[in-house]
């Protein structure tokens, strides 16, 4: 009994260092409820936003701090893939926390769990970022969604809202139970020994061919639980309600943390997992990813409100993300996708903090909210135009250079029809980006211009810049992909 | 001082945006400084391009003034920029009709000034940068930014349709240009395979030739085919053209010029530049196709005009007509063809602006386009009259103005390469005289009504900015060899990489004739192989008046 013990505190010690970012994470967020929620009186709640701002702050340079390796009976490793999604993921959690301090403002909703459950959802995202094994895959998601499922429904008092949450609620737990299934199948046809993804990529690969069937169901059942996290079709129906029902920073924060931390576990599952059997996913995956593509740009065509064009274009997106992770080389696709991700973390968390913006003045909900913004706010109707051209990739935004990063990987891996649809369908997605655009130029406005705040000027300007010369910057963005690579 | 160089070229390129940027800072009523500032930024711009027409060595095939830094070395992205005989006419083409284009909208541009001209100098960067990149993957960003200024030129200051031609504009262009990005990408990946290296130099493209032609039949119809229907949709060709009529009706008369005169010939300078030299083979094996594109353009496009009751539009459907010519020049793959297509670019460009801008004339007085509302024009406004007959001339290839060479060459050289067409060709230039004479004359005779006898004739400014297109007119009319220089030697070039057999068969007919002279000597000299070339080089820069005899020897001793 005291081996055990032993060795559990040895482990314990040997591995902790790997997930340090984690634990402060958690342990701060943890304090923020109580004692931290005595500090401020209930009109000083905001001043939480600036200390999580730190915390994110701190928390990124903790990130770069850990060192390779792998732990906790290898349920979970640090290479580049982690750190650099880990990264992504802090990034767009800051800039959430940057736009809501307004939006609660303004709807007097401020309260300190708000930041603790994205601190909580963030640590969440982390550990699913390094996850070497199905059940730290599983356990990971449900920490990231468990928070996010009470942020949609934040807003308490508004029927959306908790409709928004409870939907999301009831189709997370479905497709985590069949997430939760699929592993079974897998461990069971895997020999019963192991859910570690190595150990599992070479068990399938001896399983007698009479278990093939089981396999893959299994590998089917776990693609169908992640597609639904990262939003593909057919698994999307929850997004654009949910996207539309939670507070919009928290919709910003949906379409790219999670996103970004589930597409991590998603290139570790598929390109370490279930590498050895990739003919049983690779044909799905492919009609997953064109159908997002396609579905997700022709709905969004048709979309009044301005959250609900962003999450069906967002999932547009997600099906462009999936070609880095049909790649045949892992390493590749994953330099792609985590590009990709960054830029896109930086062109919707901007298009959203325009929106945001517009909703503090209870607008911005419906397109036509942006009619004649270019002659009320030209810096931020600008900004908004760089946006919504950069996700629709026209050049030389930088949204261009990920898709161009992307697509080119694709057609070397041979996936031409796939690209050619992509590309396709990228240019209905002009079509719908510009309707904002036309909205906000080609309208006359109405009602009066208010004056914009400071914190929300920076961070479109910023984002701006960002959009605007990113790809001049070319050599370095790609220094960095170079950097997330798994063994 | 200003002596042709890298420098200088990016300086003249770069100028109108860098402009743009400081016109960002001033307040937005300040109506005059956007008008003046940008017209000098264009001059500026004009004056720093006129050092390369005199500084080019017409002798000289290769790209001039080549300039290269890396950019994204890991993708093998380089910032290169340079020009050849080609490029450098269609650059000028830019910079000439820049300053023309700001000076028209002075008056007819009455809102938002401030957005308007700055979006005129970013479009104008945009369409020079295009003119002298040397790298594929610079190529293809110049060429989709030039959207957004012209989306928003006809958005905001288009006519009653304005939306949905902007919209049909952006969606049509890039549609075409993201299918030639996956035909760049393979393009890329194929090189990569072949030599061990990532790169997107224009130069190294065009060495894949040979090596695209090893591929399978199909590989190379669809590239040729990804890279055509993205050139044909910007020319536009039959039967992507539908963009054109609804974006040059409903954009101010600066958007229709600049669309006429440059944005027009980003596509043909495309299929120059690329498609030809690219994909030799496919582009010969799928070329009935293309030519019977190009001639029911030129028909329809002038059967069309000749039906249309709105001025702007008929003057739309003459560009697709005329287009469809240039197109079949080009076509022609051999010296006369391509010469005089790019020729006819130029000439297009010259004329068809000064339709427009003499159409915009009329609507800024009256609002309204329809022939029917005009007639006896020439009774009050006697200048207008003149300027408008001398476009119209020019556009329909009357002797001494511009256009009769530029359609005098591709007849010849179409001619060359397949009769029939030319044939068919001929007859559009016909119907096009008929279109333009009949429009002239509705509005410029017959009764006058009480409204258009109020109008005035041409202001001074009108007269300065029509005064340099007429004074082109004549001149490329009366003395084109300056012209035919300059693009002589590249074409030679581009020829000799698309369609090696032309000179093989010219320099045999010459051996033949040389051998006819001298009796059995001529067979023993392979000289001859070289003298050949330069001796039809000569021919080609006389007056094409007297060209047509020349040429007719080649082409019969070609063993057509």
């Amino acid at each position: 009994m005291t081996g055990f013990a032993q060795g559990l505190l040895d482990a314990l010690l040997r591995d902790t260092h790997l997930i340090v970012p984690q634990l402060f994470l958690m342990a701060v967020a943890t304090l923020m409820l109580w004692p931290g929620d005595l500090f401020f009186n209930r009109n000083e709640k905001h001043k939480w936003a600036p200390i999580t701002l730190v915390v994110l702050a701190v928390t990124a340079v903790l990130i770069t701090k850990t060192t390779d390796g792998e732990g906790f009976s290898r349920m979970f490793r640090v290479d580049g893939l982690t750190r650099g999604f880990q990264m992504l993921c802090v990034l767009a959690a800051a800039g959430t926390v940057a736009l809501s301090v307004k939006l609660l403002d303004a709807l007097k909703q401020h309260t300190v769990e708000y930041y603790a459950l994205i601190l909580f959802s963030v640590a969440g995202m982390l550990f699913l970022c390094g996850a070497s094994d199905l059940i730290s895959v599983y356990f990971s998601i449900e920490l990231m969604a468990i928070s996010i499922y009470i942020l949609v429904a934040y807003l308490r008092d508004r029927a959306t809202s908790v409709e928004a949450g409870m939907k999301y609620f009831l189709l997370g737990a479905f497709s985590s139970g069949i997430l939760v299934y699929g592993i079974s199948l897998l461990y069971g046809a895997g020999g019963g020994i192991t859910t570690n993804l190595e150990d599992l990529n070479r068990a399938l690969a001896l399983t007698p061919t009479t278990s093939s069937l089981l396999v893959y169901a299994g590998v089917l059942m776990v693609l169908v639980g992640m597609a639904f996290k990262v939003a593909a079709v057919p698994f999307h129906m929850w997004a654009p309600d949910a996207y539309e029902g939670a507070p919009t920073p928290i919709t910003a924060f949906m379409a790219t943390a999670p996103k970004a931390a589930a597409l991590a576990a998603f290139l570790r599952v598929f390109g370490t997992g279930f590498h050895g059997v990739s003919s049983d996913w690779v044909l799905p995956l492919t009609y997953i990813a064109g159908a997002s593509m396609i579905l997700g740009n022709v709905a969004a065509v048709r979309q009044e409100s301005m959250k609900r064009l962003l999450a069906y274009s967002s999932i547009a997106h997600v099906g462009y993300m999936l070609l880095g992770v049909l790649s045949g080389d892992p390493k590749a696709g994953a330099q792609a996708v985590w590009l990709y991700m960054l830029i896109y973390i930086v062109m919707n968390t901007g298009a959203f903090a325009v929106v945001i913006y517009l909703q503090a003045k209870n607008e911005g909900e419906r397109i036509e909210d942006f009619k004649g913004l270019g002659r009320k706010h030209p810096v931020l109707a600008f900004a908004m135009m760089v946006f919504l051209l950069s996700l629709a990739g026209i050049p030389p935004l930088v949204g261009f250079f990920g898709k161009f990063y992307l697509f080119k990987l694709a057609i070397e891996q041979g996936y031409v029809t796939l690209t050619v649809i992509a590309l396709l369908t990228s240019t209905v997605s002009a079509y719908y980006y510009l309707g904002v655009v036309k909205e906000m130029y080609f309208k006359e406005p109405e009602g009066e211009a208010a004056p914009l705040g400071a914190a929300q000027l920076f961070i479109v300007t910023l984002a701006c810049i960002l959009v605007l010369v990113g790809t001049a910057f070319g050599p370095w963005l790609l220094k960095w992909a170079g950097e997330i690579f798994w063994v | 001082m200003f002596t042709a160089n890298p420098t200088l070229m990016l300086v003249a390129t770069f100028l109108p945006v860098l402009g743009a940027l400081v016109l960002l800072l001033v307040p937005k009523d300040q109506r005059r400084t956007f008008e003046i500032g940008s017209l000098l930024l264009m001059i500026a711009s004009l004056l720093l391009s006129l050092p390369f027409w005199f500084g080019y060595d017409r002798s000289s095939d290769a790209v001039q003034w080549f300039m290269a830094v890396d950019w994204i070395p890991a993708l093998g992205v380089k910032f290169a920029v340079g020009m050849d005989g080609i490029s450098l006419l269609l650059w000028l083409l830019t910079t000439f009709i820049g300053p023309i284009a700001v000076a028209c909208s002075f008056k007819s541009i009455e809102e938002r000034h401030k957005e308007y001209y700055i979006w005129l100098l970013v479009l104008q960067t945009a369409m020079l940068g295009v003119f002298i990149t040397q790298d594929m993957f610079l190529f293809y960003l110049f060429w989709e930014v030039m959207l957004v200024p012209m989306y928003f030129l006809i958005g905001i200051w288009g006519g009653p349709q304005k939306l949905y031609a902007a919209i049909k504009l952006f969606l049509y262009t890039l549609a075409g240009s993201v299918l030639m990005l996956v035909a760049i990408l393979a393009i890329y990946f194929l090189q990569h395979k072949a030599t061990g290296s990532y790169n997107f130099s224009l130069a190294s493209f065009q060495q894949m030739a040979p090596i695209i032609a090893q591929q399978s039949k199909t590989y190379q119809h669809l590239m040729a085919l990804a890279f055509f229907v993205g050139f044909a949709i910007k020319v536009p060709m039959f039967p992507f053209h539908t963009w054109l009529p609804d974006a040059h009706v409903q954009a101010p008369t600066a958007g229709s010029v600049i669309l006429a005169a440059i944005l027009l010939k980003m596509g043909t300078y495309g299929f120059v530049r690329f498609l030809l030299p690219i994909l030799p083979t496919a582009t010969k094996e799928l070329m009935p196709w293309f030519i019977a594109l190009a001639l029911i353009g030129i028909i329809y496009g002038a059967l069309v005009a000749m039906i249309q009751k709105d001025m702007k539009k008929l003057v739309a459907y003459s560009s697709v007509s005329h287009l469809g010519l240039c197109m079949l020049g080009l076509f022609a793959l051999n010296p006369y063809g391509i010469k005089g297509g790019l020729f006819q670019m130029i000439n297009h460009g010259i004329s068809t602006s000064g339709l427009f801008l003499a159409v915009g004339i009329v609507y800024e007085r009256r609002h309204t386009r329809m022939i029917a509302d005009f007639g006896g024009l020439s009774k009050t406004m006697p200048v207008y009259a003149t300027i408008f007959m001398i476009m119209t001339m020019s556009s329909i290839g009357l002797p001494l103005l511009n256009g009769f060479i530029g359609e005098g060459v591709i007849l010849m050289g179409s001619f060359q390469a397949f009769p029939w067409a030319a044939v068919v060709a001929t007859l559009g230039i016909i119907l096009g005289a008929a279109y333009m004479l009949w429009m002239f004359q509705r509005v410029m005779f017959g009764p006058i009504t009480a409204v258009n006898e109020k109008m005035d004739d041409l202001s001074l400014r009108e007269i300065l900015y029509f005064a340099p297109l007429v004074a082109a007119a004549f001149w490329i009319g009366l003395y084109p060899k300056p012209i035919m220089d300059v693009m002589d030697a590249p074409v030679r070039k581009l020829v000799t990489q698309v369609n090696p057999d032309f000179f093989i068969a010219e320099s045999l007919a010459a051996k033949q004739a040389e051998a006819a002279k001298l009796g059995m000597q001529g067979m023993a000299a392979p000289a001859h192989h070289e003298a050949a070339p330069a001796g039809h080089e000569a021919a080609a820069e006389g007056h094409a008046a007297h060209e047509a005899p020349a040429h007719e020897t080649a082409a019969h001793g070609g063993g057509h």
